[in-house]
C-alpha cells in the first residue's frame, strides 16, 4: 500500500491503431456479439499473429442515456432505472440511489429496514458472484461449473423473488426503507441456503480451484499492479486481487455494516487467479454478514415516514456503495424541487475495463478472454 | 484528521489551492475545492503523488459556463474530494489523461455529453455516443432549464436547516 504514494505520472502510450498497419499486423473484431464479452461490446484488436498489439474496447451499443433520464424524473420514477444498469447486482444500485436522497433530505431510516437492505444486498452479491463464476469458467471452456453455480443461484433468486417480486431487475428499496417486510419464511429459507452454500464451496474447490488446467490458464495472466490500479481508479474485487484492501463497506461505512464482523479478502499478485480467489472468499464473507444480520434482526417498522413529494435543498451530494463489481458512486446536483438538476453515475465496471488497453498489450488472444472474464464486466452498466 | 490527509492538504495549499472541509453526513464527501482552470493539472499531479485515485470526471451545465467536476478518493482512508473547475472561454479544458490514465474515457464521455474539448487528449473521439452523433451534446440544458451556478450550490446554514425541517414535517 505504501508504494502508492510518491509515484509520479507514468507515460503510457495508448495511441489509437494507425491507419496503415505495420508489417503483417491485422485487425480482429471481438464482438459486438461475442459470448465472452458478456453483452454487446466490441473489442477492436490489432494483432500480430496470435499476440495482441493494441486492444481498444468500443462501447455504447447499449447506451440508454440514464443520466439524462435522471434529470427528468423524481426519485420514485427513476427507481426502476437503477436496477437496469447492473442487472446482475441490482440491489446495491437501489441502495446507493435511495441513500443519496436520504442523505440530502435528512430522512431517518428504521433500523429494521437497514438490516433488510444489508441482507438482501449481500444475497444479491452472492447471486452476482454465482453468475460471474459460471460465466468466467465457461469463457475458459469449462462447461460444468455453470450448472452448479446456477443451481445455487436459483436458490437465492427464489428467496429474493418472494419478497421483492422480481428475479433480476429489482426495484425493492424505497427512500426511508424497503417496500415489503421480510417474514419468518424468508429467514428460514435464507438460513437453509447459508447451510447449503457452505457445503457447496467444497464442490467448487474440488471442481475448479485446484484444477491444473484452470491454474495454468489464470495464474500470472493479466497482472494489475497496485500503482496501475490507482492510475485507472480500479475498485472492487479486481482491486482487492492486487492486494489493496479497499472496500466501501469498511472504508466509508454506510447503512449498518459497522455492526458486522467480516473480513476483506485480498490477493497478492493481481492476476486472474487472485481475482478468482478473492471473489470466492467474498462469497463466504457475504454469508457471514447475512448470518449475523439474521441473528441481530430487530423488530420495528420497515418503512419510515417520508413526505410524498421530497423537497431537496440546493447543493450537491455524493453517495458511494460497494456493488458486486466495486465502488458505485451517485453524484447528485440539486437546484431545489424533487427532480435532480444533474445525476452522475460512476459505475465500477467502466473504470475496471479502462485498464484493458494497457493490460492487453502483448498478450495472447486466449489470455485476453481470461482477463476480461476476471474483470467481471456487465456491459449495460458500462454503457448506461 | 488522518496524518496522510493533513499531508495532502498541506501539499495542496502550496499550489496554492484553498480546500474547504464539508460535513460528510450531509454531503457524502469530505472536502470541496473550487479550482482555477490553469491549476487542474497541478492538482491532479499532486493527488496522484499522494496516492489518491480518480473516482470520476463529469460535467455540469450552469450559467455562465460549463463546470467540470472531478472526484478523488483514497484507497486507505475515508477521504473524498469534490473538485470543480469552470472551462476556459473557448469551451476547453486541459486533459489529465496523461496523469490519470483512467481519465481518458471519462473525458471522452464528457466531450460526448457536453462538447467540452480536452486539449492534448490523445484520442478524443466519441466513446459512448455513435460517431454520427458527435454534435448531439445531450446533457446541455435548454435555456429555460439552465440555472445560475449559485442556484445549485449549498445555501448558507440557516436556510439549510429550515429546508431540512420542512422535509421532515412534509
Amino acid at each position: 500500500m505504501g508504494n502508492l504514494a510518491g509515484n509520479g505520472a507514468v507515460h503510457v502510450d495508448l495511441e489509437p491503431a494507425a491507419d496503415i498497419l505495420k508489417d503483417n499486423h491485422y485487425y480482429l473484431n471481438m464482438g459486438p456479439q461475442h459470448p465472452s464479452t458478456h453483452g454487446v461490446m466490441r473489442v477492436l484488436l490489432e494483432m500480430d499473429g496470435e499476440y495482441i498489439v493494441n486492444p481498444q474496447p468500443v462501447l455504447g451499443y447499449g447506451h440508454r442515456m440514464q443520466e439524462k433520464m435522471g434529470e427528468h424524473k423524481n426519485w420514485m420514477a427513476f427507481m426502476p432505472n437503477t436496477g437496469r444498469m447492473d442487472y446482475a447486482a441490482a440491489l446495491p444500485y437501489n441502495h446507493g440511489f435511495v441513500a443519496l436522497f436520504e442523505r440530502l433530505c435528512g430522512i431517518e431510516v428504521p433500523i429494521r429496514a437497514e438490516y433488510i437492505r444489508v441482507i438482501t444486498s449481500e444475497l444479491n452479491r452472492l447471486v452476482s458472484h454465482h453468475l460471474w463464476m459460471g460465466a468466467f469458467l465457461l469463457d475458459l471452456g469449462a462447461f460444468t461449473p455453470i450448472l452448479y453455480t446456477f443451481d445455487d443461484r436459483e436458490q437465492v433468486l427464489d428467496i429474493l423473488e418472494d419478497i421483492t417480486g422480481s428475479r433480476l431487475t429489482y426495484c425493492y428499496f424505497r427512500v426511508g426503507g424497503v417496500c415489503k417486510d421480510i417474514d419468518d419464511n424468508f429467514v428460514e429459507k435464507t438460513r437453509a441456503f447459508i447451510k447449503r452454500q457452505r457445503e457447496r464451496f467444497d464442490i467448487y474447490n474440488d471442481l475448479v480451484t485446484g484444477n491444473i488446467i484452470f491454474i495454468k490458464r489464470a495464474e500470472g495472466v493479466g497482472v494489475i499492479s497496485p500503482e496501475m490500479a490507482c492510475r485507472y481508479g480500479v475498485t472492487g474485487p479486481v482491486l482487492r486481487g492486487s492486494g489493496i484492501a479497499y472496500d466501501v463497506r469498511k472504508n466509508e461505512p454506510y447503512s449498518v455494516y459497522p455492526n458486522f464482523d467480516f473480513e476483506i479478502p485480498v490477493g497478492s499478485n493481481g492476476d486472474c487467479l487472485d481475482r478468482y480467489m478473492v471473489r470466492l472468499q467474498e462469497m463466504e464473507q457475504s454469508l457471514r454478514i447475512i448470518e449475523q444480520a439474521l441473528d441481530q434482526l430487530p423488530d420495528g417498522p420497515f418503512l419510515g415516514k417520508v413526505p410524498k413529494k421530497l423537497k431537496m435543498p440546493t447543493g450537491d451530494c455524493s453517495s458511494a456503495v460497494e456493488s458486486a463489481r466495486g465502488e458505485l458512486t451517485y453524484y447528485l446536483v440539486s437546484g431545489g424541487g424533487d427532480i435532480p438538476y444533474r445525476l452522475k453515475i460512476r459505475v465500477p465496471s467502466y473504470s475496471n475495463l479502462s485498464v484493458l488497453p494497457e493490460l492487453g498489450q502483448g498478450i495472447l488472444l486466449s489470455d485476453l478472454v481470461t482477463t476480461m472474464g476476471s474483470l467481471d464486466l456487465v456491459i449495460p452498466e458500462i454503457d448506461r | 484528521m488522518h496524518p496522510a490527509t493533513e499531508k495532502l492538504i498541506s501539499a495542496l495549499s502550496k499550489l496554492p489551492v484553498s480546500v474547504e472541509a464539508c460535513d460528510y453526513q450531509e454531503r457524502g464527501y469530505h472536502f470541496e475545492i473550487d479550482l482555477e482552470v490553469d491549476k487542474v493539472r497541478a492538482l491532479a499531479e499532486c493527488m496522484l503523488a499522494q496516492g489518491m485515485y480518480l473516482v470520476f470526471v463529469g460535467g455540469l451545465h450552469v450559467k455562465p459556463a460549463i463546470e467540470i467536476v472531478y472526484q478523488f478518493a483514497s484507497y486507505e482512508r475515508a477521504c473524498r474530494f469534490v473538485v470543480r473547475a469552470v472551462v476556459k472561454a473557448d469551451n476547453s479544458m486541459p486533459t489529465i489523461s496523461d496523469i490519470y490514465q483512467g481519465a481518458n474515457w471519462h473525458e471522452r464521455e464528457t466531450r460526448d455529453f457536453y462538447g467540452v474539448v480536452f486539449t492534448d487528449h490523445p484520442n478524443l473521439v466519441p466513446l459512448i455516443l455513435a460517431e454520427e452523433d458527435v454534435d448531439l451534446k445531450p446533457l446541455l440544458k435548454k435555456d429555460e432549464d439552465l440555472k445560475e451556478m449559485a442556484e445549485v450550490r449549498w445555501a448558507p446554514p440557516i436556510e439549510e436547516k429550515t429546508e431540512a425541517e420542512k422535509a421532515e414535517q412534509g
